[in-house]
Protein backbone atom coordinates (compact mmCIF):
# COMPACT_ATOMS: atom_id res chain seq x y z
CA UNK A 1 0.00 0.00 0.00
CA UNK A 2 1.62 3.56 -0.90
CA UNK A 3 0.04 6.63 0.45
CA UNK A 4 0.88 10.44 -0.79
CA UNK A 5 -0.54 12.49 2.07
CA UNK A 6 0.09 15.50 -0.48
CA UNK A 7 -2.76 14.02 -2.96
CA UNK A 8 -4.80 12.26 -0.10
CA UNK A 9 -4.07 8.82 -2.49
CA UNK A 10 -4.24 5.95 -1.25
CA UNK A 11 -3.10 3.11 -4.07
CA UNK A 12 -4.04 -0.77 -3.32
CA UNK A 13 -2.53 -3.32 -4.93
CA UNK A 14 -4.34 -7.03 -5.86
CA UNK A 15 -3.40 -9.75 -7.84
CA UNK A 16 -5.45 -12.61 -9.32
CA UNK A 17 -3.44 -15.66 -8.72
CA UNK A 18 -4.33 -18.98 -9.61
CA UNK A 19 -3.90 -21.60 -12.10
CA UNK A 20 -3.41 -22.45 -15.76
CA UNK A 21 -6.55 -21.15 -17.30
CA UNK A 22 -8.69 -20.97 -14.52
CA UNK A 23 -10.09 -17.63 -15.65
CA UNK A 24 -7.94 -14.63 -14.19
CA UNK A 25 -7.36 -12.62 -17.18
CA UNK A 26 -11.31 -13.09 -17.93
CA UNK A 27 -11.84 -11.34 -14.64
CA UNK A 28 -10.07 -8.30 -15.57
CA UNK A 29 -11.70 -8.15 -18.97
CA UNK A 30 -15.07 -8.38 -17.68
CA UNK A 31 -14.17 -6.02 -14.99
CA UNK A 32 -12.48 -3.86 -17.62
CA UNK A 33 -15.74 -3.89 -20.22
CA UNK A 34 -17.87 -3.20 -17.68
CA UNK A 35 -16.30 0.01 -16.03
CA UNK A 36 -16.77 3.26 -17.09
CA UNK A 37 -13.71 4.36 -19.28
CA UNK A 38 -13.26 7.40 -16.83
CA UNK A 39 -12.92 5.11 -13.70
CA UNK A 40 -10.71 2.19 -15.75
CA UNK A 41 -7.58 2.51 -16.91
CA UNK A 42 -6.57 0.67 -20.22
CA UNK A 43 -6.05 -2.65 -20.01
CA UNK A 44 -2.50 -3.46 -20.50
CA UNK A 45 -1.61 -7.52 -21.16
CA UNK A 46 1.51 -9.64 -21.72
CA UNK A 47 0.49 -12.62 -23.74
CA UNK A 48 2.29 -15.07 -25.77
CA UNK A 49 1.14 -15.85 -29.16
CA UNK A 50 -0.86 -18.63 -28.42
CA UNK A 51 -2.78 -15.59 -25.51
CA UNK A 52 -1.73 -16.85 -22.54
CA UNK A 53 -0.42 -14.34 -19.62
CA UNK A 54 3.97 -14.40 -20.06
CA UNK A 55 3.91 -11.99 -17.20
CA UNK A 56 0.79 -10.33 -16.55
CA UNK A 57 -1.64 -8.37 -16.50
CA UNK A 58 -2.45 -4.98 -15.20
CA UNK A 59 -5.50 -1.95 -14.98
CA UNK A 60 -5.82 0.48 -12.38
CA UNK A 61 -9.33 1.60 -11.40
CA UNK A 62 -10.70 4.76 -9.77
CA UNK A 63 -14.20 5.09 -7.54
CA UNK A 64 -13.90 8.91 -7.26
CA UNK A 65 -13.02 10.67 -4.16
CA UNK A 66 -14.28 9.20 -1.18
CA UNK A 67 -14.26 11.94 2.27
CA UNK A 68 -11.72 14.02 0.14
CA UNK A 69 -9.12 10.68 -1.02
CA UNK A 70 -8.97 9.02 -3.59
CA UNK A 71 -8.29 4.93 -3.79
CA UNK A 72 -6.99 3.64 -6.44
CA UNK A 73 -7.33 -0.48 -7.13
CA UNK A 74 -4.11 -1.96 -9.40
CA UNK A 75 -4.88 -4.81 -10.25
CA UNK A 76 -2.52 -7.65 -11.82
CA UNK A 77 -2.57 -11.20 -12.88
CA UNK A 78 0.14 -13.83 -12.82
CA UNK A 79 1.07 -16.22 -14.99
CA UNK A 80 -0.50 -19.50 -14.36
CA UNK A 81 1.62 -22.43 -15.63
CA UNK A 82 4.18 -23.93 -13.20
CA UNK A 83 6.83 -22.77 -15.73
CA UNK A 84 6.40 -19.41 -14.89
CA UNK A 85 6.80 -19.47 -11.43
CA UNK A 86 9.83 -17.10 -11.24
CA UNK A 87 7.26 -14.52 -12.50
CA UNK A 88 4.52 -14.97 -9.94
CA UNK A 89 6.79 -14.19 -7.60
CA UNK A 90 7.87 -11.02 -9.08
CA UNK A 91 4.34 -9.81 -9.24
CA UNK A 92 3.62 -10.32 -5.62
CA UNK A 93 6.24 -7.67 -4.79
CA UNK A 94 3.99 -5.44 -2.56
CA UNK A 95 0.87 -7.00 -2.92
CA UNK A 96 -1.95 -5.71 -0.62
CA UNK A 97 -4.71 -8.28 -1.36
CA UNK A 98 -5.08 -11.95 -3.38
CA UNK A 99 -7.77 -13.11 -5.64
CA UNK A 100 -7.25 -17.15 -6.11
CA UNK A 101 -9.24 -18.05 -8.91
CA UNK A 102 -9.89 -21.92 -8.85
CA UNK A 103 -10.86 -23.92 -11.08
CA UNK A 104 -13.89 -25.82 -10.36
CA UNK A 105 -13.60 -28.56 -12.49
CA UNK A 106 -12.35 -32.12 -10.83
CA UNK A 107 -9.12 -32.74 -13.64
CA UNK A 108 -7.79 -29.12 -12.53
CA UNK A 109 -7.79 -29.73 -8.62
CA UNK A 110 -4.44 -31.02 -8.75
CA UNK A 111 -3.46 -27.79 -10.30
CA UNK A 112 -5.95 -25.60 -7.67
CA UNK A 113 -3.79 -27.32 -4.65
CA UNK A 114 -0.25 -26.58 -6.69
CA UNK A 115 -0.53 -22.94 -7.20
CA UNK A 116 -2.03 -22.69 -3.59
CA UNK A 117 1.16 -24.18 -2.63
CA UNK A 118 2.97 -22.27 -4.37
CA UNK A 119 1.15 -18.93 -3.67
CA UNK A 120 2.13 -19.37 0.09
CA UNK A 121 5.60 -20.35 -0.54
CA UNK A 122 5.74 -16.97 -2.57
CA UNK A 123 4.17 -14.84 0.46
CA UNK A 124 6.44 -17.05 2.96
CA UNK A 125 9.47 -15.43 1.62
CA UNK A 126 7.85 -12.09 1.19
CA UNK A 127 7.24 -11.91 5.19
CA UNK A 128 3.72 -13.20 4.79
CA UNK A 129 1.37 -15.65 5.84
CA UNK A 130 -1.48 -16.84 3.82
CA UNK A 131 -3.42 -17.45 7.16
CA UNK A 132 -3.05 -13.37 8.05
CA UNK A 133 -3.10 -12.54 4.62
CA UNK A 134 -6.27 -10.56 2.92
CA UNK A 135 -7.29 -12.76 0.86
CA UNK A 136 -10.60 -14.20 -1.26
CA UNK A 137 -11.03 -17.23 -3.26
CA UNK A 138 -13.34 -17.48 -6.49
CA UNK A 139 -14.59 -21.05 -7.75
CA UNK A 140 -14.95 -20.34 -11.29
CA UNK A 141 -15.94 -22.01 -14.09
CA UNK A 142 -19.25 -22.85 -11.97
CA UNK A 143 -21.33 -23.11 -15.72
CA UNK A 144 -19.52 -26.57 -16.95
CA UNK A 145 -20.98 -29.95 -16.44
CA UNK A 146 -19.66 -31.96 -13.34
CA UNK A 147 -17.79 -29.62 -11.95
CA UNK A 148 -16.68 -30.56 -8.20
CA UNK A 149 -19.76 -29.53 -5.35
CA UNK A 150 -18.90 -26.11 -3.36
CA UNK A 151 -18.32 -28.88 -0.49
CA UNK A 152 -15.74 -30.55 -2.08
CA UNK A 153 -13.68 -27.42 -3.20
CA UNK A 154 -13.87 -25.35 0.09
CA UNK A 155 -12.53 -28.71 1.90
CA UNK A 156 -9.85 -28.86 -0.33
CA UNK A 157 -8.58 -25.12 -1.21
CA UNK A 158 -10.55 -23.01 1.52
CA UNK A 159 -8.72 -24.36 4.50
CA UNK A 160 -8.18 -20.76 6.01
CA UNK A 161 -12.40 -20.26 5.51
CA UNK A 162 -11.62 -16.86 3.61
CA UNK A 163 -14.54 -15.09 1.86
CA UNK A 164 -15.21 -17.39 -1.24
CA UNK A 165 -17.33 -17.03 -4.51
CA UNK A 166 -18.17 -18.64 -7.11
CA UNK A 167 -17.82 -17.61 -10.67
CA UNK A 168 -18.64 -17.65 -14.07
CA UNK A 169 -16.44 -14.89 -15.13
CA UNK A 170 -17.32 -15.33 -18.84
CA UNK A 171 -20.33 -14.25 -17.79
CA UNK A 172 -19.21 -12.14 -15.09
CA UNK A 173 -21.05 -14.29 -12.22
CA UNK A 174 -19.47 -13.10 -9.20
CA UNK A 175 -16.45 -11.06 -10.44
CA UNK A 176 -17.69 -8.04 -9.47
CA UNK A 177 -18.41 -9.33 -5.62
CA UNK A 178 -15.25 -10.78 -5.57
CA UNK A 179 -13.33 -7.47 -5.99
CA UNK A 180 -15.25 -6.05 -3.64
CA UNK A 181 -14.88 -8.50 -0.80
CA UNK A 182 -10.76 -8.41 -1.63
CA UNK A 183 -10.77 -4.79 -1.21
CA UNK A 184 -12.88 -5.03 1.80
CA UNK A 185 -10.72 -7.70 3.38
CA UNK A 186 -7.69 -4.79 2.70
CA UNK A 187 -9.17 -2.15 4.17
CA UNK A 188 -10.04 -4.37 7.20
CA UNK A 189 -6.71 -5.45 7.48
CA UNK A 190 -5.06 -1.81 7.48
CA UNK A 191 -8.12 -0.91 10.15
CA UNK A 192 -7.04 -3.70 12.30
CA UNK A 193 -3.86 -2.73 12.88
CA UNK A 194 -4.40 0.72 14.11
CA UNK B 1 12.86 8.83 6.53
CA UNK B 2 9.62 7.94 4.80
CA UNK B 3 7.59 6.00 6.46
CA UNK B 4 7.42 2.20 5.94
CA UNK B 5 5.24 0.05 8.21
CA UNK B 6 5.14 -3.44 8.37
CA UNK B 7 1.80 -4.78 9.24
CA UNK B 8 1.12 -8.11 11.19
CA UNK B 9 0.39 -10.17 7.79
CA UNK B 10 3.91 -9.27 6.65
CA UNK B 11 2.21 -6.80 3.68
CA UNK B 12 4.52 -2.67 3.52
CA UNK B 13 3.05 0.25 4.07
CA UNK B 14 4.39 3.31 2.39
CA UNK B 15 3.62 6.73 3.19
CA UNK B 16 4.58 9.89 1.60
CA UNK B 17 4.35 12.85 3.47
CA UNK B 18 3.66 16.83 1.88
CA UNK B 19 6.92 18.04 2.23
CA UNK B 20 8.37 14.89 0.38
CA UNK B 21 6.14 15.07 -2.36
CA UNK B 22 7.02 18.45 -2.81
CA UNK B 23 10.67 17.75 -2.70
CA UNK B 24 10.49 14.97 -4.80
CA UNK B 25 8.07 16.16 -7.43
CA UNK B 26 10.73 19.73 -7.25
CA UNK B 27 13.98 17.52 -7.83
CA UNK B 28 12.25 16.26 -10.75
CA UNK B 29 11.28 19.13 -12.50
CA UNK B 30 14.99 20.10 -11.76
CA UNK B 31 16.11 17.11 -13.62
CA UNK B 32 13.63 17.23 -16.68
CA UNK B 33 15.13 20.60 -17.28
CA UNK B 34 18.97 19.86 -17.13
CA UNK B 35 18.69 16.71 -19.02
CA UNK B 36 16.08 17.97 -21.46
CA UNK B 37 14.46 14.55 -20.72
CA UNK B 38 11.19 14.09 -22.82
CA UNK B 39 9.25 12.56 -19.21
CA UNK B 40 10.52 11.40 -15.89
CA UNK B 41 8.34 8.85 -13.65
CA UNK B 42 8.85 9.00 -9.91
CA UNK B 43 6.84 5.41 -8.66
CA UNK B 44 7.39 2.58 -6.14
CA UNK B 45 8.48 -0.34 -6.42
CA UNK B 46 5.24 -2.06 -6.59
CA UNK B 47 4.37 0.06 -9.41
CA UNK B 48 2.51 2.66 -8.28
CA UNK B 49 3.77 6.26 -9.88
CA UNK B 50 4.07 8.71 -7.13
CA UNK B 51 5.01 11.37 -9.37
CA UNK B 52 6.34 12.72 -13.10
CA UNK B 53 7.11 15.89 -14.93
CA UNK B 54 7.99 16.61 -18.64
CA UNK B 55 6.18 15.72 -21.90
CA UNK B 56 3.68 13.28 -20.59
CA UNK B 57 0.01 13.96 -21.96
CA UNK B 58 0.29 11.25 -24.50
CA UNK B 59 1.93 8.57 -22.58
CA UNK B 60 0.46 6.27 -19.87
CA UNK B 61 2.52 6.93 -17.31
CA UNK B 62 0.24 4.71 -14.96
CA UNK B 63 1.16 1.53 -17.21
CA UNK B 64 4.57 2.38 -17.64
CA UNK B 65 5.10 2.34 -13.54
CA UNK B 66 4.03 -0.79 -13.95
CA UNK B 67 5.44 -2.19 -16.51
CA UNK B 68 8.66 -0.97 -15.05
CA UNK B 69 8.05 -2.02 -11.56
CA UNK B 70 7.97 -5.50 -13.06
CA UNK B 71 11.22 -4.85 -15.12
CA UNK B 72 13.44 -4.04 -11.96
CA UNK B 73 11.40 -7.33 -9.93
CA UNK B 74 12.47 -9.32 -13.04
CA UNK B 75 15.93 -8.27 -13.90
CA UNK B 76 16.39 -8.66 -9.84
CA UNK B 77 15.36 -12.40 -10.09
CA UNK B 78 17.43 -12.70 -13.26
CA UNK B 79 21.02 -10.98 -11.11
CA UNK B 80 20.34 -13.94 -8.55
CA UNK B 81 20.20 -16.46 -11.25
CA UNK B 82 23.60 -15.03 -12.89
CA UNK B 83 24.63 -15.24 -9.61
CA UNK B 84 24.58 -11.51 -9.17
CA UNK B 85 24.47 -11.16 -5.21
CA UNK B 86 23.25 -7.31 -5.28
CA UNK B 87 20.34 -6.30 -7.51
CA UNK B 88 21.00 -4.37 -10.94
CA UNK B 89 21.18 -0.90 -10.13
CA UNK B 90 20.12 0.58 -13.29
CA UNK B 91 18.37 -0.73 -16.58
CA UNK B 92 18.91 0.93 -19.96
CA UNK B 93 16.57 -0.09 -22.96
CA UNK B 94 17.89 1.65 -26.54
CA UNK B 95 15.24 2.49 -29.34
CA UNK B 96 15.83 4.15 -32.67
CA UNK B 97 14.02 7.88 -31.51
CA UNK B 98 13.66 7.26 -27.75
CA UNK B 99 15.71 5.73 -24.82
CA UNK B 100 14.34 4.69 -20.79
CA UNK B 101 16.82 4.56 -18.34
CA UNK B 102 15.66 3.50 -15.28
CA UNK B 103 17.35 3.58 -12.05
CA UNK B 104 16.53 2.63 -8.31
CA UNK B 105 15.99 5.01 -5.60
CA UNK B 106 16.71 2.97 -2.12
CA UNK B 107 14.78 0.24 -1.85
CA UNK B 108 11.16 1.14 -2.19
CA UNK B 109 11.24 3.78 -5.15
CA UNK B 110 12.95 3.97 -8.53
CA UNK B 111 13.13 6.64 -11.20
CA UNK B 112 12.26 6.30 -14.94
CA UNK B 113 13.87 8.87 -17.76
CA UNK B 114 12.98 8.81 -20.88
CA UNK B 115 14.97 10.54 -23.34
CA UNK B 116 15.26 11.02 -27.26
CA UNK B 117 18.44 9.83 -28.84
CA UNK B 118 20.01 12.72 -29.80
CA UNK B 119 20.34 13.48 -26.05
CA UNK B 120 23.84 11.89 -24.71
CA UNK B 121 23.56 9.14 -22.19
CA UNK B 122 26.23 10.59 -19.93
CA UNK B 123 24.52 13.25 -19.22
CA UNK B 124 21.56 11.70 -18.55
CA UNK B 125 23.81 9.14 -16.10
CA UNK B 126 25.65 12.27 -14.28
CA UNK B 127 22.08 14.37 -13.40
CA UNK B 128 20.29 11.33 -12.68
CA UNK B 129 23.05 10.72 -10.02
CA UNK B 130 22.64 13.69 -8.73
CA UNK B 131 18.95 13.31 -8.76
CA UNK B 132 18.81 10.45 -6.70
CA UNK B 133 21.14 11.53 -4.09
CA UNK B 134 18.75 14.27 -3.49
CA UNK B 135 15.49 12.45 -3.70
CA UNK B 136 17.24 9.77 -1.15
CA UNK B 137 17.94 12.37 1.21
CA UNK B 138 14.39 14.26 0.93
CA UNK B 139 13.21 10.88 1.64
CA UNK B 140 15.31 10.45 4.53
CA UNK B 141 14.13 13.72 6.17
CA UNK B 142 11.00 13.31 8.81
CA UNK B 143 7.94 15.02 8.48
CA UNK B 144 5.35 15.51 10.55
CA UNK B 145 4.10 12.51 11.88
CA UNK B 146 1.04 12.18 9.78
CA UNK B 147 -0.83 8.82 9.99
CA UNK B 148 -2.95 6.43 7.94
CA UNK B 149 -5.32 6.71 10.68
CA UNK B 150 -6.93 9.65 9.75
CA UNK B 151 -7.22 8.54 6.20
CA UNK B 152 -8.60 5.07 6.59
CA UNK B 153 -11.25 5.04 9.08
CA UNK B 154 -14.56 3.18 9.72
CA UNK B 155 -16.54 6.04 7.99
CA UNK B 156 -14.12 5.53 4.83
CA UNK B 157 -14.30 2.07 4.94
CA UNK B 158 -18.42 2.06 4.83
CA UNK B 159 -18.50 4.86 2.32
CA UNK B 160 -15.75 2.74 -0.17
CA UNK B 161 -18.05 0.07 0.34
CA UNK B 162 -21.36 2.35 -1.17
CA UNK B 163 -18.96 4.06 -3.58
CA UNK B 164 -17.79 0.14 -5.04
CA UNK B 165 -21.56 -0.71 -5.16
CA UNK B 166 -22.11 2.42 -7.18
CA UNK B 167 -19.16 1.69 -9.27
CA UNK B 168 -19.56 -2.03 -9.87
CA UNK B 169 -23.46 -1.45 -10.30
Amino acid sequence: MFINWALQEINLKIVYYGPGMSGKTTNLEYIHSKLDPSLAGELVSLKTKEDRTIFFDFMQIEVGRIKGKKPKFNLYTVPGQVYYASSRKVILNGVDGIVFVADSQPHRMEANIETLLDLENNLKQDGHSLEAFPWVIQFNKRDLPGVETLETLQKKLNFFSVPYFEGVAVRGDGVFNTLKAVINKVVQNVQNQL
Amino acid sequence: MVRTKKLKDGSRQIILNGKQYEGVTKTLSELASKTKASAILFADMSGQLISQRGNTENMNTTVLSALAASDFAATAEMAKLVGEEAKFKLLFHEGEKRNVYLSNVGDYFFLVVVFDVNVTLGLIRIYTKKAIQSLLEILEEGGEEEGEKDMIDSDFSSLLGDALDETFK
